[in-house]
């Protein structure tokens, strides 16, 4: 039997309504305006994480250590998957992959940005079996060096493989299997491998990784960015470096060029360019967080649909964990007259709720058009505004994966003694009930930090839509009342999703 | 997009709120409270006007030992229960083998179809559950799997296609050099 976690109690729901109601009167009744301009603060600066940072920066062997670390425990979680138990909650390839790493992955952007992508272990394996060299630059760099078809060339396929991750996850399951769990991480490393000895730069990271770009999205929320501290330098600097590499130091995987970098999305954090500038120009700092996706990055088509997506799969994520999504099922697979794993009746709903979200922005996009006082571009407004979804998607995101994190990782330490699960049988009901009463903190501090997000990201949002709205129309005001309309109907449905109880994923 | 809008709608008018015990379609593995015995697999799920449980016991068999198939079917819109005869037929899961074999045929015991089985050797099954209700044929197929799975085999796949794939790059990009010093001996030639 499946346990449920409790939702988020009414009056938490009512109070961050009555904050969602009252800025978005303000906004429409005094339309403030946008903000000053952007403070930054050096991280290198900060008493005691400026040492770690420097480190981080200036060598490359505190980030290859934690590269090995991370291939480490990638290849356990692959032994462990194919030769460990298959009850899910003994083995470690579920639990840490699922529980812990891709609900902690998250939490982690909210902090600390796209830090993941440097660590990455699928990229740290493919980049040594095609380099043949752990750190330092390799000439040639045995690949073929082919450009992406022209095609490819956007997050169209990035968004396609997260879609197809998410039908896996929740579809068919490989949460709950620790075999398919390790085939889905040897996958990764096969298409990091292949693309890499391939293409040129690592357009894997660039164009397909799912995790990678979800990652780069959500970054623009974060509070840190690299960027260069005098702009001045890179506008005069005519060996490019960050994105020609040096003689050690290998260029931007990601063709980013560092002197016009405005936004997070493509970064992965690798700090080549950092390490190849020569005067030091590139370094980490702290920023206010969302600045970027209210008024710095740029709009593009492919994008826009990116983060749509990401708005509905995560949305999706807490409609399949809660316990009304089995009626849905139900009701599906009746009309389509499906059986066994009900994976046609899962595929309906899953495509419904992507068709559902883009109808939805596309109707509020098409209000704003109407009432707009110059004839807009649908496309223009639609690639413009689309980054209000980014705040409200990452915010539940980090609601819902709160409670994985906090309420499902208990008996971790369990699986360090036995990460195989040798011997080990399912959980009983009495070891079920005990974990699921076990929360790493108060469950009134988790309801509260729920709350606070929800109402974080609708602040953000907010501030995107007054951004983006005044300047396409400047003193737009009542006219954006379709785009907060939009984000108050999304806010309300994770409120209502966060209300439900949520199954315990095992 | 008329469509699409129609089915959603329908399916928030047709939801209903459920009870979940475990994610339907899907496997759950389960201890036998009661004694020592290994676990049991489960598998909820639905076949047209029938919600069907079916659970496998031990969860993972190995060759030559006994194991069990107990079924249960109930109606989904009164949830009485299914008290005709089942079929549970077996057959190889590979890709192009339609040859079945009838394990028996099973009437209910207090409502549960039960059905024996025995393998000989490990592998991969589909086991089928077959049974007539309303004039309709009822056919529900589950994975069924003998010992244990290929471990190590998708780590050997995954490291072969690396290889193939690192030698393939690696002679396209001999022969480039050759053809590069061949058409640069024939500039210098040229020159």
């Amino acid at each position: 039997m499946t346990m449920t976690h409790p939702g988020l109690p009414f009056a938490w729901v009512l109070a961050t309504c009555v904050f969602m109601l009252v800025l978005s009167a303000n906004m429409l009744l005094r339309n403030p305006a946008p903000g000053g301009t952007a403070k930054t603060i050096s991280l290198a600066n900060i008493p005691v994480l400026g040492a770690f940072v420097r480190g981080m920066t200036g060598t490359p062997v505190l980030l290859l250590l934690l590269k090995i670390a991370a291939v480490c425990v990638f290849m356990l979680i692959i032994a462990a998957g194919l030769s460990g138990s298959q009850i899910p909650e003994r083995n470690i390839a579920t639990v840490l992959t699922w529980n812990i790493w891709w609900t902690g992955l998250i939490i982690s952007i909210f902090f600390l940005g796209s830090a993941w992508c440097a660590v990455c272990p699928w990229d740290a394996m493919a980049t040594w079996l095609v380099r043949r060299r752990l750190w330092r630059r390799a000439h040639p760099n045995n690949s073929l060096n082919l450009r992406v078809p022209r095609r490819f060339r956007s997050v169209w396929p990035a968004l396609v493989l997260f879609i197809v991750l998410t039908w896996l996850e929740l579809g068919v399951g490989v949460t709950s299997s620790p075999y398919m769990t390790a085939i889905l991480a040897l996958a990764m490393v096969l298409m990091a491998t292949v693309s890499l000895a391939v293409y040129e730069g690592k357009a894997f990271c660039r164009y397909f990784c799912p995790v990678g770009r979800t990652i780069g999205f959500y970054s623009q929320l974060a509070p840190v960015e690299l960027r260069p501290v005098n702009t001045d330098i890179c506008a005069g600097c005519k060996t490019l470096e960050c994105y020609y590499g040096s003689e050690t130091v290998e260029p931007c995987p990601t063709h980013l060029v560092m002197g016009r970098l405005k936004q997070n999305t493509y970064c992965t954090s690798c700090g080549n360019c950092s390490r190849s500038c020569p005067d030091n120009n590139v370094a980490w700092r702290l920023r206010a967080p969302s600045r970027e996706a209210i008024q710095d990055a740029r709009p593009h088509w492919d994008e826009a649909w990116f983060m749509l997506g990401l708005l509905a799969l995560t949305q999706f994520h807490g409609i399949s964990m809660a316990p009304f999504f089995e009626g849905w099922l139900l009701s599906v697979a009746s009309l389509v007259d499906d059986s066994g794993r009900l994976l046609l009746s899962f595929s309906i709903l899953l495509f419904s709720n992507l068709l559902v979200v883009a109808l939805a922005y596309a109707f509020f996009t098409r209000l704003t058009q109407k009432i707009s006082p110059h004839d807009m571009d649908f496309k223009k407004l639609f690639s413009r505004f689309v980054f209000v979804s980014l705040p409200l998607a990452f915010s539940y995101h980090l609601a819902h994966n709160l409670n994985h994190l906090l309420r499902e990782s208990s008996g971790f330490s369990t699986l360090l003694l036995n990460p195989f699960g040798l011997n080990a049988q399912p959980l009983s009901m009495m070891e079920k009930h005990s974990r699921h009463q076990e929360i790493l903190f108060s469950q009134d501090i988790l309801f509260a930090l729920q709350a606070g997000l929800i109402a974080f990201g609708f602040w953000i949002s907010m501030k995107v839509i007054q951004h983006r709205g005044n300047a396409l129309m400047p003193e737009a005001g009542w006219r954006l009342s379709p785009m907060i309309s939009f984000a108050i109907l999304v806010t309300g449905l994770h409120l209502w999703l966060l209300m439900q109880p949520m199954l315990m994923r095992f | 997009m008329k469509t699409g809008f129609c089915l959603v709608v329908l399916m928030v008018v047709c939801s209903a709120p459920a009870h979940a015990h475990h994610v339907l379609g899907r496997p759950s593995y389960s201890l036998n409270e009661d004694s020592t015995t290994p676990p049991s697999m489960q598998v909820e799920t639905q076949i047209g006007d029938y919600y069907v449980t079916y659970m496998v016991f031990p969860a993972f068999p190995s060759p030559n030992q006994p194991g069990r198939v107990n079924l249960y079917a109930s109606r989904i819109d009164n949830g009485a229960p299914f008290d005709g005869e089942v079929a549970f037929k077996v057959r190889d899961d590979s890709l192009f083998n339609d040859d079945e074999e009838l394990l028996g045929v099973q009437l209910p015991d207090d409502n549960v179809f039960r059905q024996g089985f025995e393998f000989r050797e490990a592998g991969n099954f589909i086991v089928r559950a077959e049974f007539e209700a309303g004039g309709e044929p009822y056919r529900i197929d589950f994975p069924l799997q003998i010992g244990e799975p290929a471990r190590w085999g998708p780590l050997g796949l995954t490291v072969a296609a690396i290889m193939l794939a690192l030698i393939t790059v690696n002679l396209v990009q001999r022969k480039r050099l050759v053809s590069d010093k061949i058409r640069s001996g024939r500039q210098d030639r040229a020159g």
